[in-house]
């Protein structure tokens, strides 16, 4: 016990000493994730999130132009945009705006759309009433051919954006033609035997669609937002990178001939080991720590949504144990392995970026292809924040952790066995 | 009795070409300083680090104070043992004190006891007024200084040194040498390793030359300079055996 609360001591005087190192191993994962948060918040929101601008020209002057108008007005999504300079916009300079990249959407409304509406609901009125034996007396249009709102995208739209704006308006366009075609219907039903007081209300939506948790709490309704997915992403990613000091700080001992004097005394080099271990995982668990505090009191201040930690402080705590030891046992293995600070520090940063990205840190691992999402399931990074997920978003407690931490423990075992291995037939 | 039986000890690490060690024989009486010497890739550190346990020897015994080296007696043996290494094998940002108090701890002294054996090693070792200096900011000869006492917190009986003057100015390496006479009258057998052979002739009683693995002469050093009379001193007697030719 001596000898492991004596390295503990000596590896924190060692980490007191080394002021800019101490700054950096919490201020520059604090940044890092302040950053993140930030830069991907756009991309976490959803569409309905955010308001584009969009640009009209309407050619019909019709009911569907100012149904399309209102409807995407009412969505708060999109600003109407049909003047430019204080001129009616054309059809040529809207597309040539998008194009240029100025405008993201542009819509046009052809002449006689509404009309073409209005006649194929009536047509399908009038069909309807003779096979009622009604005479069908509604006009129809002898035009023949079909008419398309034009939707013109800026070239760099991502697909997933296109789709979005796609299904807004096909919605539109159902709505104004349904809501026509009801109306016919109304208006030919009243030419019947109907007494003037009935207003014949026509409710289409018998079943509606509402959202519930599936958790087993209902008193919280966390969203994977950017905060929720980027604070704990990126905590786990930095407290990997405590693999750069453990690695240095052995590589250190063994070139300047201490770990050659801690083999000299007598008693299992494991102690020291195991103190080492402790202490940088303790680290790990501060960093995790602040970084949920960032999460917590600073991104809000950014305008950001505020973390949501879940319910079980105990099963996240764990975790952050977990996730210590991974990356602990990382940093031995990197720093047994390499011979210089250089390889072990040019290893480990690119190893680290690597994991992360496979792992789900950078971008969320259900929307990488499957044979990625194969691989990242291998990553300890992937295995830690599918935990911190479990515990912040469907609210896991204790009892359901300890998949993801066998593996993690287990990760930890197997890098510092490995580790035993190297160091042994180094000595032999 | 001996400090020290080394007997037909061999030793070829992995991957490695030659053999470090071919048949080594030796032995040191207890109480002694004694002077192993060789010129480089001559098999010394490969020898010390087998009588430590540090490396394991594929062939041949090592007895420390009649202690057979192996699994069962290691850890006694680490006990006896005190090894100055030619690195300065020292925390440089901790400072002196935290230094011995670490190692200190490592072999399970503390408190008042490990306390009282640091203020005495830096004072007899004129460290008193920089046990709270970091290591860092040490000059040389302090920093060698400390590295010895690192290795004799313990109170070991049997010193190893590799080259401990190495890179200290004249008044450093006086006091290191004196200091291992004075050890050396308390009865702590001393093993010392160096390229500097004046330094050898003055310190050591007795010296075992080894070359290419093998020992190529060993005994007192003045009836060593005696024996061969045209060797004017220990250096001559080394090159005599050991030959004028480079070895990088």
């Amino acid at each position: 016990m001596l000898r492991l609360l004596a390295t503990i001591r000596k590896e924190w005087l060692l980490l007191l000493r080394d002021r800019t190192g101490l700054t950096l191993l919490f201020a520059m994962p604090v940044v890092l994730i302040t950053v993140m948060a930030m830069i991907e918040d756009a991309p976490f929101r959803d569409y309905q999130e955010l308001k584009f601008d969009i640009l009209a020209v309407d050619n019909d002057h019709g009911r569907l132009g100012k149904y399309i108008r209102e409807g995407l007005e009412h969505s708060e999504q999109f600003r109407v945009i049909d003047t430019v300079k204080g001129h009616a916009l054309t059809e040529q300079q809207a597309r040539d705006l998008v194009n240029e990249g100025e405008y993201k959407i542009c819509i046009i409304i052809p002449k006689g759309a509404t009309g073409a509406i209005v006649s194929n609901a009536n047509k399908i009125v009038n069909d309807i009433s003779k096979r009622m034996g009604m005479p069908g007396v509604l006009p129809v249009s002898s035009r023949k051919d079909s008419l398309n709102v034009i939707v013109y995208f800026d070239p760099a739209s991502k697909k997933a954006f296109k789709s979005a704006i796609h299904q807004a308006l096909d919605n539109f366009l159902t709505q104004v033609e349904t809501d026509l075609l009801l109306e016919r219907i109304k208006q030919q039903l009243k030419k019947k035997d109907v007494p003037e007081n009935d207003s014949m209300v026509i409710q289409l939506k018998a079943v509606g669609l509402k959202e519930q948790l599936t958790g087993p709490s209902q008193e919280i309704d966390v969203i994977s937002n950017s905060v929720q997915h980027n604070v704990p992403a990126w905590s786990i990613f930095a407290m990997f990178f405590i693999v750069i000091p453990i690695a240095g700080n052995m590589i250190r001992e063994r070139e300047d001939g201490s770990l050659l004097r801690m083999k000299l005394i007598p008693g299992s080099y494991l102690a020291i080991l195991t103190g080492k271990m402790l202490f940088f995982v303790a680290v790990c668990v501060v960093q995790f720590y602040l970084m949920m505090q960032v999460g917590i009191y600073l991104l809000p201040l950014l305008g950001l949504p505020k973390l949501v930690l879940g319910q079980s402080l105990l099963a996240a705590f764990i975790v952050a144990i977990g996730i210590g030891l991974a990356s602990t046992s990382y940093g031995i293995l990197v720093g047994t392995v390499f011979k210089t600070p250089n390889q072990a520090l040019n290893f480990g940063a690119i190893s680290i970026v690597i994991l992360s990205a496979i792992g789900g840190i950078w971008i969320p691992l259900e929307i990488m292809p499957s044979h990625m999402q194969l691989i990242g399931h291998l990553s300890p990074l992937s295995w830690g924040l599918d935990a911190i997920n479990d515990i912040y978003l469907r609210n896991a407690g204790v009892g359901h952790i300890w998949g993801h931490m066998g593996k993690l423990v287990l990760f930890a075992i197997t890098l510092l066995c490995i580790a035993a291995v190297i160091e042994k037939r180094r000595l032999s | 009795m001996t400090s020290i039986l080394v007997q037909d000890l061999h030793k070829t690490y992995k991957g490695a070409l030659e053999p470090s060690l071919k048949g080594l024989n030796f032995s040191f009486p207890k109480g002694a300083i004694v002077g192993l010497l060789g010129p480089n890739g001559a098999g010394k550190t490969t020898t010390i680090s087998i009588l430590c346990g540090l490396v394991k020897a594929d062939a041949g015994q090592v007895q420390i104070f009649d202690l057979p080296q192996n699994a069962m007696n290691r850890e006694t043996i680490k006990r006896l043992i005190g090894v100055v290494p030619q690195q300065i094998a020292l925390f440089p940002h901790l400072t002196a004190i935290e230094n011995l108090e670490y190692f200190g701890n490592l072999y399970g002294l503390k408190g008042k006891l490990l306390r009282s054996r640091i203020d005495e090693y830096l004072q007899i070792f004129g460290l008193e007024k920089n046990g709270h200096k970091e290591v860092s900011h040490f000059s040389g000869g302090m920093k060698r200084r400390t590295n010895i006492i690192a290795a004799i917190l313990h109170q070991p009986q049997l010193l190893v040194l590799d080259e401990p003057t190495a890179g200290v100015d004249v008044q450093s390496r006086s006091m290191i040498l004196q200091f291992l006479r004075d050890y050396n009258q308390q009865g702590v057998s001393i093993v010392y390793t160096s390229h500097l052979l004046d330094e050898a002739q003055t310190i050591c009683r007795e010296v075992a030359i080894i070359d290419e693995g093998k020992a190529v002469v060993q005994g007192d050093t003045t009836e060593l300079i005696a024996r061969h009379p045209e060797c004017r001193n220990l250096e001559d007697v080394f090159l005599h055996y050991t030959g004028h030719a480079l070895r990088d």
